[in-house]
């Protein structure tokens, strides 16, 4: 469900772009899920192959890379790895930390093609 | 034919956020804290809102915003004390911020100290999704065991407070309150941790002693002109 909603997200922001480098047959959308994400990578990817078909080509592929954690300690700078959701700074022990990245479902990039010559178009 | 990549970088929820962060804003400014309250279902998250409204009733003015699949029950047990808006998702496990803003366009956008956005009974979707609120408090009732912060992390991760509820069941389930303490402060270590029974009123003015406390931290940022969220 929650999955759905977010493959939603995605294809309404690939819409958007593909519409902005004027039009042209989606290939490949390449996606990031960090670990705290709260995405499930199959289920992810079950979502995007039911539903990616009625906006874009049955063609177009999905390149799902799961990453892990990052974070930064606010009082030593420490950049570190998040290992079992321990949100420690592992030098200093301080509980204030950022996360840098793994927190969220990204948009990479967007393979596109089209037919006609891209002149002046900037890509 | 010509291929082309186009390199994006974008979190997904992105127009979600920035959405959220205007809403966020514009409440903010206004002097109204908005929490999102979140936990499994039948933690006690009405309960405890029908307590913080007997609380508050003539000191300080609230409203909810009640998240359902169906049914309108829990906004008929509010709505005697509170003034409050249902709203049914018809089946979707988490709320979104369209959604809550039909709730409070149909409340007609009151201005209030406190809006509580009881969310869909969840401990995973919903934490996801950035509703616009200023503090996010996820509930643990004793009954559904100590082991729930290490099994559900991005929810106590996005949390700023903990409540254990139903505290008076505490000798009859096998529940430590240390140890899910323990747990929860592992994945947030600034996690403000809070224990009450909504039955029987013990906690609730601790509760509430903290909202005003939130409601003055939290909305400072938007008093100063150089508040910049």
């Amino acid at each position: 469900m929650h999955e759905r909603s977010l493959v939603q997200n995605l294809l309404r922001q690939v819409e958007q772009i593909v519409a902005a480098e004027g039009g042209g047959q989606v290939a490949e959308i390449c996606v990031q899920a960090g670990d705290l994400s709260g995405v499930e990578p199959l289920l992810f990817q079950m979502a995007f192959a039911d539903m990616a078909p009625a906006v874009f080509s049955s063609s177009c592929q999905l390149a799902l890379e799961v990453v892990p954690v990052t974070a930064v300690c606010s009082q030593c700078d420490h950049r570190f790895e998040i290992v079992d959701f321990q949100f420690r700074c592992p030098v200093c022990q301080a509980g204030s930390v950022q996360v840098l990245q793994g927190d969220e479902v990204k948009l990479i990039s967007v393979t596109i093609n089209s037919k006609h010559s891209i002149e002046g178009v900037a890509s | 034919m010509n291929q082309r990549t186009i390199i994006v970088q974008r979190d997904v929820l992105a127009d979600q956020k920035a959405d959220a962060a205007v809403e966020r804003k514009r409440l903010g400014r206004r002097g109204t804290l908005v929490i999102n309250l979140l936990s499994s279902p039948g933690a006690g998250k009405t309960t405890l809102l029908e307590a913080t409204a007997r609380h508050f009733a003539g000191r300080r003015s609230m409203a909810v915003l009640v998240g359902d699949l169906e049914t309108d029950r829990d906004a008929q047990r509010l709505a005697p004390l509170v003034p409050v808006a249902q709203l049914t998702t018809g089946g979707a496990c988490h709320l979104e911020l369209p959604l809550v803003q039909r709730g409070l366009k149909a409340l007609g956008d009151p201005v209030v100290d406190f809006l509580f956005i009881e969310n869909v009974g969840n401990l995973v979707c919903p934490a996801s999704h950035d509703l616009g609120e200023h503090l996010r408090v996820v509930l643990i009732s004793t009954t559904e065991g100590d082991d729930k912060p290490g099994k559900y992390p991005k929810m106590f991760r996005t949390s700023q407070a903990m409540v254990i509820t139903k505290l008076d069941l505490l000798p009859h389930v096998p529940f430590s309150v240390d140890t899910v303490t323990e747990d929860a402060l592992r994945i947030q270590p600034e996690l403000k941790v809070l224990t009450n029974c909504a039955l029987d009123g013990s906690g609730i003015s601790r509760w509430c002693d903290f909202l005003e406390q939130q409601h003055q931290q939290r909305l400072a940022m938007y008093h100063e002109p150089a508040g910049n969220r």
